[in-house]
């Protein structure tokens, strides 16, 4: 006897897919933390929510590469809990991820056929077989113009993932997830998905749809379920409700800024950076990027992952190249050849990844603190030991670091102590400039609230912030304007009386036309 | 006095941690156990005359291995360093045999041409591998095929001899029963410890192996420095070339066939990790002692030269499972 469960009326009588408080920890993590979630069959249900949100994990589950500690999983009338990704495939239970994972230098055909390679009576592959079959394959999806002999690295981006979702499709497939398919298409080969979406839906299959993209929702979607922090807000039917409403669900309560009004206004001095038209190597064919960034401001750059923040970042530093446009510091035009060049310009780089750009994890906190700085505490090349553990020594007591000995490695430091490493070692150098990239990423509340005081202590002091998040709350709390961006490319700058996570949300989604420009 | 030991403590550059200490006082271990064995199993192992001839005989590969170590601790490695040896051997060969000129010209002629073909050869290395960010694998066993056909056309694949006699004794000159040619490598053990250990250079070399993105986003110019590692490397082939003909008195465009994988063993074996940043010139000294103090007692045990190679083979082997628990010690 399963538990009784009670179906809202407005829910189908035997849904295909039932999900009730389900739970799933990382350690002290709820990824999910009690989720409720239906589906019926042969509908497109969306599923929105901010990072971090539950999303992927919740298909991770359904998909069987993670297991779950509470909770239910119903799938056709019978329990349901995948132990591998391939029982779920069994099952009829597809994804496609956002990532691909397609083998770039077999052909169309062989990766279509990975999973079941047909064989010939001797036991050798069929090729002949391999080729009809995923020829049938790419057909049923539209793809009539295509060679499946040829390679996968012969393709665009668009047709490796119209081939992930023949692939997926191929095997008897009655639920398809599709994450975040959109991400990497252009308009016109996201209209093509969706064609592709409609006619498998029409064939029986049951799609979810994972996006950022509100448009898109609401334009395939016959409903949408919002998570946040690992909860289930809502379901609702797309004709009942808007793209406001979801962003309200998505945000959740209204935000407390507090902590922000409390923080003492710095004074705005002359402009300390300026971009003017700058197209960078990562979206050369976006609109151009200008800002201003002035001496004792904040500058928050919002938008959603893969919208082009880092990239204007690791391009404004000299680490990769800038494809067109200007950018002058303290007035006068730069060109920086690498980051030596920007670092000589007073700038400073707090890059997202403390393990894999920050951080030199084996080497001890004062090896690290000096790396920026090794002129500072070196004559003639040689190393002064003494000056350098003093620098480390100097630069811990600044931030309130808290550490065994400057010999120590850096891996033996909590997270929010790494991240203070890090600053340690950029502001040894008294940068004018400082860029930051999620400066609180992995670093616990506390920590958290002193990074924020370091960062406002140093504005004040008339250093030109850039900071890099994807916490509304804390651009929101640090920033004296933001800049949001969408697709690469700038929806608006706000005013800090003009900040509201609803209205950030909105230009990131792509919801809001190009907000005022907030006048300097 | 709490504050003197923590200085003496901290003033140990590159002590990441007393782990890292512990191994090279565990190789250090393992090389007592392996003399300790044959002192009491053979009877003429621990004679001076024997320990002059392991001395003799771990030279080259001391040599080898010190610039090597620079190579991988960038997380690269070279091939090329037995070739380059008789590359830059027989350079010096031709100029060292150059007629009209006295003993001390020559020898200083045939010092710096020796020195100057490994340094190209590095050089060539170190550019195209990081220029392209190829792998240094391939890069450097093309240069172990082009240093070696450049050997052989250059000396018409005839081996060069007849050197000044000065250059002669320095290859067999003796100080306490210590080889010259044994401190011309301990020395440059020191400089290479020195330079890892005390300057900017050697402290990027491990920033590299260790995290090249960070070191690139502080502002250094992380090319230069793998090419230096891999000049550095060639330099010592030069070297190891000089005291190969002073030692020999030849010098053979067939000198060092495979002398590469020796100084690959004597790093790792010295717990240098093979993916680069962690590792020191003090282990590869002890891991180029082990090499040498096996091959040597092992013959004087009665095993022969096949079975020793095998031997040899299974310590390499049990050298990098020991990395691999470091390596996932470290990781915690």
């Amino acid at each position: 006897m399963t538990p009784a469960v009670s179906i809202p009326a407005h829910e189908p009588e035997q849904p295909f897919l039932l999900v009730r408080g389900l739970k799933k920890h990382f350690g002290g993590v709820k990824a999910l933390d009690g989720v409720d979630f239906t589906l019926s069959q042969g509908e497109v249900h969306a599923l929105v929510g901010e990072n971090g949100a539950g999303k992927s994990t919740l298909i991770k589950v359904l998909t069987g590469v993670y297991g779950y500690d509470s909770g239910m999983i119903e799938f056709d009338g019978a329990p349901f809990s995948p132990a591998t990704p391939n029982d779920a495939k069994q099952a009829g239970v597809q994804v496609v991820h956002q990532e691909f994972n397609l083998l770039d230098h077999l052909s169309v055909a062989e990766n279509i056929s990975i999973e079941a390679m047909p064989r010939s009576r001797l036991g050798l592959l069929d090729r002949a077989e391999m080729n009809r079959r995923a020829r049938s394959a790419v057909e049923s999806i539209g793809l009539t113009d295509l060679d499946v002999r040829a390679p996968v690295s012969s393709l665009g981006i668009a047709h490796r993932q119209l081939i992930e979702i023949a692939r997926a499709l191929q095997s008897k497939s009655r639920l398809l997830i599709l994450d975040e398919p959109t991400a990497t298409l252009t308009e016109r080969e996201t209209r093509r998905l969706f064609e592709i979406v409609r006619r498998i839906k029409a064939d029986g299959v049951t799609v979810v749809f994972v996006s950022h993209h509100l448009e898109e929702v609401f334009e395939i979607s016959d409903r949408v379920t919002v998570f946040r922090n690992g909860i289930t807000i809502t379901t609702e039917n797309i004709p009942d409700t808007t793209p406001e409403g979801v962003v309200r669900h998505m945000v959740g309560r209204a935000v407390e800024s507090g902590a922000a009004a409390s923080l003492p206004k710095s004074k705005i001095g002359e402009v300390a950076l300026r971009a003017d038209g700058l197209r960078v190597q990562a979206s050369p064919d976006t609109a151009p990027i200008s800002f201003e960034l002035r001496y004792g401001e904040i500058l928050g750059i919002a938008g959603l992952v893969g919208s082009g923040r880092t990239e204007i970042l690791r391009s404004l530093f000299g680490v990769d190249p800038v494809v067109e446009g200007r950018i002058a510091r303290d007035g006068r035009e730069v060109r920086f050849k690498g980051p030596k060049d920007a670092i000589h310009n007073g700038i400073g780089f707090v890059t997202e990844d403390r393990k894999d750009e920050g951080l030199i994890l084996e080497m001890p906190i004062a090896a690290n603190i000096s790396l920026v700085n090794l002129r500072d505490v070196a004559r003639r090349g040689l190393i002064n030991f003494r000056q350098e553990r003093q620098q480390a020594r100097d630069g811990g007591k600044r931030l309130a670091l808290k550490y065994g000995a400057t010999s120590d490695p850096a891996a033996s430091l909590s997270g929010g102590n790494q991240q203070k490493v890090v600053l340690a070692k950029w502001l040894a150098r008294n940068p004018r400039v400082l860029m930051l990239d999620e400066p609180t990423r992995g670093v616990d509340v506390g920590a958290k609230f002193e990074i924020y005081a370091i960062l406002k202590r140093l504005v004040s002091e008339g250093v030109a912030m850039l900071i890099v998040s994807s916490e509304m709350p804390e651009l929101m709390t640090l920033c004296d304007r933001i800049m949001v961006l969408s697709k690469n490319e700038v929806q608006g700058t706000l005013d800090r009386d003009a900040f509201s996570e609803e209205t950030i949300l909105r230009m990131a989604y792509g919801q809001e036309a190009r907000a005022q420009e907030a006048g300097q | 006095m709490t504050e003197t030991t923590q200085t003496a403590e901290a003033t140990r550059p590159n002590r990441f941690s007393l782990r890292s200490i512990l191994n090279n006082a565990g190789i250090g271990l393992a090389l007592l156990a392996i003399i300790l064995f044959f002192s009491i199993f053979t009877e003429h192992f621990l004679t001076a005359n024997n320990i002059t001839n392991i001395l003799t005989q771990i030279t080259i590969n001391l040599i080898l291995a010190v610039g090597m170590t620079f190579v991988i601790l960038i997380g690269g490695i070279d091939l090329s360093v037995g070739s380059v040896m008789a590359f830059a051997a027989v350079v010096a060969g031709k100029a060292i045999t150059m007629p009209g000129m006295g003993d001390a010209e020559l020898i200083i002629l045939a010092i710096v041409a020796g020195m100057l073909a490994g340094v190209v050869c590095g050089l060539f290395n170190g550019v195209v591998s990081a220029y392209w960010a190829l792998p240094s694998f391939i890069i450097t066993l093309g240069m172990l095929n082009i240093a070696r056909g450049a050997a052989l056309h250059i000396s018409d694949a005839q081996t060069i001899y007849s050197f000044p006699f000065a250059f002669e004794e320095f290859g067999s000159a003796m100080v306490y029963g210590i080889p010259i040619v044994f401190l011309v490598a301990l020395a440059l053990v020191v400089v290479a410890w020195f330079i890892l250990n005390f300057t900017v250079f050697g402290r990027l070399i491990y920033g590299i192996g260790n995290n090249e993105e960070a070191v690139r986003l502080a502002g250094h110019p992380v090319f230069w420095y793998k090419v230096g590692a891999f000049t550095i490397c060639g330099l010592c082939a030069g070297i190891a070339a000089i005291v190969y003909m002073a030692r020999l008195n030849i010098a053979s465009p067939i000198a060092g066939i495979a002398f590469e994988l020796n100084a690959i063993a004597a790093v790792i074996i010295g717990g240098t990790s093979l993916s680069g940043g962690r590792g020191s010139v003090i282990g590869t000294l002890l891991g180029a002692f082990i090499i040498g103090v096996l091959a040597n007692g092992l013959i004087l045990i009665g095993l022969n030269d096949f079975m020793r190679q095998m031997i040899t083979g299974v310590v390499i082997i049990i050298a990098v499972i020991l990395d691999y628990y470091r390596a996932k010690y470290a990781s915690k």
